[in-house]
């Protein structure tokens, strides 16, 4: 029973990683490398939540919008430019990743600092106990699913955006305007990798770099995982019950390596992926 | 032509002299560089501000007492980011290029054993302050930290005499201080003729302790035993085992007083063994602590069992120097071996195979972060750690 928790509760983690990166990608085609930049701020806004002594549970919606504002002014001052250069904006993204680094080491200093939990303890249910706030990260993560369908599905921004996924210079003939798209979709995905980074800091801990081997992983699972935000909940599913499962029965070691090696299977075995073809 | 060309020469040679005094004027006068190689990143990146401040400490008291040999000694900071790869720049920065006279470190096993060939190389006297899985050695290298021979015994045999446990769980950081800690914890268990049902490890910078955290509690283990990476991977992974519910007792072999205090609340109860507690009652170690919070006042932080013994080997390399009367390594190495320091720990000589016996204390975490201090051990050996050398 332990074990499917942790299966459930590793891929909702990794499904609010990566539904960020997965959301860019599908309206900018491009693969955003500064996501994990994204998410450290984050981890260091959920920080200074803690330092300023305000309840824990202010730490989500801080995070959320601190990344969405850094995506909203990075879209603008960066990506714009670079809207024909499909190619130079993900290096620019690379770059971006390395400036935002530098800056938070800048501010924060380049030690390893942590977060309280909003949540502390566990429950006991089902015959086991379990760690509350990996529970809740659960629901969360669902929580976030149902909205970002509810916007894609039924709401006018939605619509707009389904239009330019599917083709953007027909979208734009018809008079969308794709540029607000854009900076909408860029700020989503950033805010939604800042909501990311403060769910994770309370397990672990907060550093300059500690958005990079989730970046790695989400990068994986989003290639794997086609344009649709349940075909990455199914990626999520089986890529992150696989890691929990290698972690378990051979090493953590290994579990590491899982992601990275079965998205490389799959593409191989299936290019599509977990998308319906 | 053969006139002038002497001329020449005896010119030369004349216009020179005065530079060579010069330069040996000038020698008089240059500091004596002190390096120190820390993780300010990385891992050990929670415990190396206090470092820091012990180093300084020492050097400021040498430098008001005159100095090493009449000349002002000066600190140079590299960051080692806790590992192999910042170790290796960090040492050849702090030997190659800011020509360091000696090295005066805490690391990480991974940092120090890429860091020995440089050292070597440089052939500069390198003093390692960090407790570590034993067995490292190196002409060149001193140590005045603890050994598993000095510590483990005291943990596991509070827990199977005091608190009954037969079974154990060991969790460790994937390098040489985690893999050899937890081998000689292991033997150690297995001789007293109990049980180990579950050895895990995790990547030195891993956070995730998940996996490891679940098939301690499938186990069924009567008490965890870990030993990771000082700093980060000790929060993580009791913030993790509390989050999950886990209340076994918890040996962590570790963890050092300032790293404690970060856990907040979840440290409670873990149980450590090491060298030094600010709660050593002694007028040394009070004096100490005075001297700590005069010099850095509020942003003091916790002196603890990686910063102290720095403190001692700054100076313990003065006492060194003055009795070689010079700053000529294979001097200095051999005065290493023979002077004694009398520090906040007691009275330390590294006369043991390059390694010093030890006062070790068993204590346990309280709520506010502080160690209580359960046991005391007199002058623990350390062992035969290095017999190739002498």
């Amino acid at each position: 029973m332990t074990l499917v928790l942790d299966m459930l509760t590793t891929a909702a983690i990794l499904y609010g990683v990566a539904a960020g990166l997965l959301i860019v990608f599908g309206v900018m085609k491009i693969i955003n490398f500064a996501h994990g930049a994204f998410l450290t701020v984050g981890g260091y806004a959920a920080l200074l939540v803690t330092h300023l002594g305000w309840n824990p549970w202010w730490s989500l919606p801080v995070a959320f919008a601190v990344g969405g504002a850094c995506g909203a002014i990075v879209e603008r001052l960066v990506m714009k430019p670079l809207y024909k250069r499909p190619l130079d904006a993900i290096l620019a993204t690379w770059g971006l990743a390395i400036v935002i680094g530098q800056c938070i080491t800048l501010v924060f200093d380049r030690g390893v600092q942590f977060v309280q939990s909003p949540l502390t303890g566990a429950i006991d249910f089902l015959g086991i106990s379990y760690s509350s706030y990996r529970l809740f990260v659960i629901p969360l993560s669902l929580a976030v699913v149902g909205l970002l369908g509810w916007m894609m599905n039924g709401s006018r921004l939605g619509l707009v955006t389904r239009a330019v996924i599917m083709n953007e210079d027909l979208a734009r003939a018809l008079g969308i305007n794709t540029g607000m798209v854009r900076l909408a979709t860029f700020s989503l995905g950033a805010g939604l990798a800042g909501l990311a980074g403060a769910l994770i800091t309370p397990l672990s801990s907060v550093d300059p770099n500690m958005g990079v081997p989730w970046l790695v992983n989400a990068f994986m699972i989003v290639m794997v995982s086609g344009v649709s935000l349940v075909s990455l909940g199914v990626a999520c599913l089986v890529l992150g019950s696989a890691q929990v499962l290698v972690s378990t029965w051979a090493n953590p070691i290994l579990g590491g390596l899982t992601i990275v090696v079965l998205a490389a299977v799959i593409l191989r075995v299936r290019p599509e992926g977990f998308a319906r073809a | 032509m053969r006139t002038s060309n002497r001329l020449f020469a005896t010119m030369l040679a004349v216009l020179a002299a005065p530079l060579g005094t010069q330069s040996a004027a000038a020698q008089d006068k240059a500091p004596v560089v002190i390096g120190t190689a820390v993780g300010l990143s990385g891992a050990n990146s929670v415990v190396a501000p206090s470092v820091v401040q012990a180093t300084q400490l020492a050097i400021d008291e040498i430098n008001a007492a005159g100095g090493i040999l009449g000349r002002k000694v000066v600190l140079e900071v590299a960051d080692d980011g806790s590992g192999a790869a910042g170790a290796q720049k960090a040492y050849d920065s702090l030997l190659f290029q800011k020509k360091v006279d000696a090295v005066i470190s805490m690391e990480t096993s991974a940092a120090r054993n890429a860091a020995l060939p440089i050292v070597t190389r440089a052939r500069k006297p390198f003093i390692y302050t960090s407790f570590y899985e034993g067995r490292s050695c190196n002409r060149n290298m001193f140590i005045n930290a603890w050994v598993p021979e000095q510590q483990v015994a005291s943990v596991v045999d509070y827990f199977s005499s005091k608190l009954n446990t037969k079974s154990y769980f060991l969790v460790g950081s994937d390098y040489a201080f985690g893999r050899g800690m937890l081998e000689f914890t292991r033997k150690y268990i297995l001789a007293k003729g109990q049980k180990v049902v579950g050895e895990e490890y995790l990547p030195m910078d891993g956070s995730d302790w998940t996996a490891i955290v679940s098939k301690l509690k499938a186990s069924g283990a009567d008490a965890l035993i870990s030993s990771t990476a000082g700093g980060a991977p000790n929060v993580t992974l009791t913030k993790q085992l509390r989050a999950a519910g886990v209340t076994v007792p918890f040996g962590n072999l570790a963890v050092d007083e300032g790293t404690a205090k970060s856990m907040g609340s979840d440290g409670k109860d873990v149980y450590t063994a090491g060298s030094y507690y600010t709660s050593i009652d002694t007028p040394r170690n009070k004096e100490f602590l005075a001297a700590m919070g005069k010099r850095f006042g509020a942003e003091m932080k916790t002196p603890n069992d990686l910063s102290v013994p720095q403190y001692e080997a700054v100076w313990a390399y003065k006492l060194a120097v003055d009795k070689a009367g010079s700053l000529d390594t294979d001097k200095v190495l051999k005065a290493l071996g023979e002077v004694s320091f009398n520090g906040p720990r007691g009275a330390i000589k590294m006369d043991k195979q390059h390694h010093a016996a030890l006062n070790m204390y068993l204590g346990q975490v309280q709520a506010d972060g502080s160690v209580k201090i359960l046991e005391t051990f007199q002058g623990v050996d350390p062992g035969a750690q290095c017999p190739n050398l002498k």
